[in-house]
């Protein structure tokens, strides 16, 4: 057993690792992430999802509902730690997966990821208590500052992998409870009968650029089942908070220097920030960094990028998930009863892979159509909404607790000494 | 235990400072509070001024009043546990207050919670605090509060209006916490100021203990329905890693309640508990939190926490946990809790920036206090900005008109006069909000529905 499969058991007992073996494991991690670009490309089939916020025993449970590291292909959208008791066991054990399945374990950058947010919301005090001092926190940091921005998933189905029960093919949305028992599901609906070819059954133009609008249904990559539903999707951006008013293509996302603690203002910021919100196109953010966006703006910029979906977390929904805006944009939320007192459920949102056999579009790493950004439709104002991927939200509650073992009482602060 | 007291009382102290009444004869020029914290250096200002001063020794001097007292001729002390809820008060300012509570509480059978689709923070709240805006005034009219609101052409009234506005939560964010309750502290030391409280008994505390007993708990229950009925999410919280989701003053007068017993003349107590208080460790049995929480502040205050969260304590609520492992009794809790308060509530920019400033807490520089200095508090703040500076992030916030970590955690020494008479805070695990400088953008969205624990840009003025 190496020292990284002996670290990763013990983080799974919920034990830190020793301060010698964090700098390590972050320094491993840096080295790795480094080279991954702002933007990741992540093929499907792929589990995404949301805040954990430290709630280490409930983390647990979505690898159980999920599946485990490396059977499950995972994306994490950031918010790792702060709040939660277990920050430090929660983000050291993703790091440590990361670090030991690079291809199935991606992690992209939240809010809480930062040097000014963990000193007020909690991951800070908790490696003082934890290690007596800061250098675990700032090894952490250092980390942070080298996760990606966001991910793109290529090649998700339009139809649901069968599940425990078996599933249509016009199935597009299906919820799970934790133990796999189906709750509910939502048929596709039907295209109207005098545009069979509508706006929202428009084919994906696969390699095809711009024109994907105009192409006879079922060309370019075609569709697994060759019926009108069955076209393969647009790509999915990944995001922790949302839109920015200075990006209005994932390239330029690309083009950020993220390697920096997150600033106040700016694109950066407000990827990690910004909130969709029932508003026409940009507003000011109550949180007092990033903005609220519309769906105007979700609209215009899927439509501009080629993507069917933007799923992305930072805000909690007592449902664990919630789909706004025509289903063009979806939060994932993945602490149960957060904080300890929310009574809300989490989700994780599965995705499945296209298995028409083409490979074509899944494979080009996320660049396809977005060269030239499909702007001429944009200015029609249209408002066109892809065909989103078949999506399978697993929900789940919080972990049982009686398992967990009373610590002995730590000194307290020196106010009371 | 405590064993049997000593029937030799120590050398009298001099008098513990109280909270000063206005001359009513030549009175001020009474204004509406103003904000004069809007950046992270204003907080050390903050420190300086009469306002910081009075808040302290009006803090000090309730919660000396809970001390339990020796009694001639038995062995057994006084101690002050809480009324019944029903209890009604003889003192007529107390009374009144006590109305004031219940009819703003009526407020929320007005505004029930609405029933559709929402985060998290009821929007109903927003119609339960407009309720109390539109009435405010003529609920300080009534009685005794209209009385001795009169004074200074009704701008004393202003004041004392602004401070109870505030004490009930933020209707823009749906959040309350340790800010708003200082406006209620704050609301209860301009009425004593201005005499209100002259009607009660003045001798060994007996005002002091109906004001703590008698308003801020039935306050902190008004609050804790609020809380219930619109989810309203603790404003900055530091999740499991602060004291407590919203309070902080039930665990300083809930433990004062419980310290070892005093002459009346004697200084509040470093450590020890009264013969009979419930252990600190008890605040973990959620048996001895129901059977204490109706006589005790501080368990009235654990208790809430068990009726809103599942989970193990020690993981919801990991510094109260810690806090109960100590061994010198409730004093010891109690000196901690005031030292904590000054330097995680008053010293701390997103807490006190809300604070408003007039006649009756006043702005102007305190000319006792002393300059402060540098604490080992600030000097263990991580350096957030040099880590920032390191890399091609913004300038640290701030930058020119000082550093962010300069704001704060600074008090004047004990032998500085009055005030919170500690001379540094702690070199814990300080958290504290970096106080930035807001940058430049003005916010203020009101079209989303603030969620519990929303996190909002420390560095954003509100």
């Amino acid at each position: 057993m190496s020292d990284l499969d002996r670290a990763i058991a013990q983080l799974r007992s919920c034990r830190p690792i020793p301060e010698s073996q964090v700098r390590e494991i972050c320094h491993k991690a840096r080295e790795l992430l480094i080279e991954e670009g702002n933007v990741v490309t992540v093929a499907a089939p792929v589990t995404i999802c949301g805040d954990i916020h430290g709630q280490f025993h409930d983390l647990m449970e979505l690898f159980r509902v999920g599946g485990d590291v490396p059977d499950t292909n995972y994306l994490f959208m950031g918010d790792f730690v702060d709040r939660g008791f277990y920050s430090l066991e929660t983000f050291l054990l993703l790091l440590c997966l990361k670090v030991r399945y690079p291809d199935r374990m991606t992690l992209i950058r939240g809010n809480h990821e930062s040097r000014q947010i963990t000193t007020v919301y909690g991951f800070y005090d908790e490696c003082i208590r934890k290690y007596g001092s800061a250098n675990v926190w700032r090894y952490c940091c250092d980390v942070f500052d080298y996760l990606a921005l966001g991910a793109i998933v290529l090649g998700a189905s339009n139809t649901l992998s069968t599940g425990t029960e078996p599933v249509d093919e016009d199935t597009e949305i299906e919820v799970c409870d934790q133990s796999g028992t189906v709750m509910s599901r939502f048929p596709r609906p039907m295209p109207r009968p005098n545009s069979a070819e509508g706006p929202a059954r428009s084919p994906n133009g696969g390699g095809g650029g711009s024109g994907d609008r105009t192409g006879p249904p079922g060309s370019g990559a075609s569709g697994s089942s060759g019926g009108s539903i069955g076209n393969p999707t647009g790509a999915v951006l990944c995001v922790h908070g949302g839109l920015s008013p200075l990006i209005d293509t994932v390239d330029k996302i690309r083009l950020i220097d993220r390697k920096q603690e997150v600033p106040h203002e700016g694109a950066m910021c407000d990827l990690l920030w910004s909130d969709p919100d029932e508003i026409d196109g940009w507003g000011l953010s109550p949180r007092g960094a990033g903005f609220l966006f519309g769906a105007d703006i979700v609209k215009i910029f899927n439509h501009r990028n080629d993507l069917s979906l933007i799923a992305r977390a930072h805000q909690l929904v007592m449902e664990g998930f919630k789909e706004m805006f025509d289903a063009s944009i979806v939060t994932v939320w993945s602490a149960p009863n957060y904080c300890y007192r929310c009574g809300n459920v989490a989700a994780v949102l599965e995705l499945s892979e296209d298995e028409s056999g083409t490979g074509l579009f899944a494979r080009s790493n996320g660049d396809v159509g977005r060269s030239d950004g499909g702007r001429g439709v944009m200015m029609e104002g249209e408002t066109f909404v892809r065909n989103g991927p078949a999506r399978r939200y697993r929900v789940f509650q919080a972990a049982p607790q009686d398992s967990r073992g009373m610590p002995a009482k730590k000194p307290v602060a020196d106010y009371f000494l | 235990m405590e064993p049997p007291q000593k029937p030799v009382a120590p050398p009298a102290l001099p008098a513990l400072p109280t909270l000063k009444l206005l001359d009513l004869s030549n009175l001020p020029p009474f204004s509406k509070p103003i904000k004069r914290i809007n950046d992270g250096p204003d907080v050390s200002r903050f420190l300086k001024s009469l306002a910081y001063r009075d808040i302290g020794i009006f803090i000090l001097q309730l919660n000396h009043a809970l001390v339990p007292r020796h009694q001639p001729n038995t062995p057994l002390p006084r101690v002050f546990p809480l009324p019944s809820t029903n209890t009604v008060s003889n003192t007529q300012s107390i009374r009144a207050l006590q109305q004031l509570l219940e009819v703003v509480e009526s407020y929320l059978d007005e505004a029930p919670p609405d029933p559709g689709p929402r985060r998290f923070g009821n929007v109903s709240f927003r119609k339960w605090h407009g309720l109390l805006e539109e009435r405010i005034d003529g609920l300080l009219d009534e009685g005794r509060l209209g009385e001795t609101l009169k004074v200074g052409n009704g701008q004393a009234k202003e004041e004392v209006s602004s401070y109870l506005l505030g004490s009930f939560g933020s209707s823009q964010r749906l959040d309350y916490g340790t800010g708003h309750e200082l406006s209620f502290l704050a609301f209860l030391g301009g009425l004593w100021k201005l005499g209100f409280f002259q009607d009660g008994q003045q001798q060994d505390g007996e005002i002091e203990r109906e004001i703590v007993l008698s308003v801020i708990e039935p306050y902190l229950r008004v609050v804790r329905k609020l809380i219930l009925t619109y989810t309203l999410e603790p404003a900055g919280s530091h999740g499991v890693w602060g004291l407590d989701d919203h309070a902080f003053m039930p665990y300083i007068f809930g433990s004062a309640q419980l310290t070892r017993p005093i002459n009346s003349n004697e200084a509040t107590p470093l450590e020890g508990s009264v013969r009979g208080a419930p252990r600190p460790a008890d605040v973990t049995k959620p048996t001895a939190v129901e059977d204490y929480r109706k006589v005790n502040m501080y368990f009235s205050a654990i208790g809430f926490i068990n009726d809103v969260k599942k989970g193990p304590f020690w993981e919801h609520s990991p510094i109260l946990f810690d806090i109960s492992g100590i061994k010198d009794g409730w004093g010891k809790i109690n000196k901690g809790m005031i030292k904590m308060f000054n330097a995680e509530v008053l010293s701390k920019f997103p807490v006190v920036q809300h604070f408003t400033f007039g006649e009756l807490f006043s702005w102007d520089l305190d000319p006792e206090a002393a300059e402060p200095a540098q604490s080992v508090h600030m000097a263990n703040q991580p350096i957030v900005s040099a880590a920032v500076a390191g890399t091609s992030g913004p300038p640290p916030p701030g930058s020119g008109t000082g550093a962010p970590w300069a704001q704060a955690t600074r008090m004047p020494p004990a032998s500085s006069g009055p005030g919170i008479p500690y001379t540094r805070a702690p070199p814990g695990p300080s958290s504290g909000s970096l106080g930035a400088r807001p940058t430049g953008r003005s916010f203020g969205g009101e079209t989303t529905n603030a969620q519990i624990s929303v996190t909002k840009a420390p560095w954003a003025k509100d």
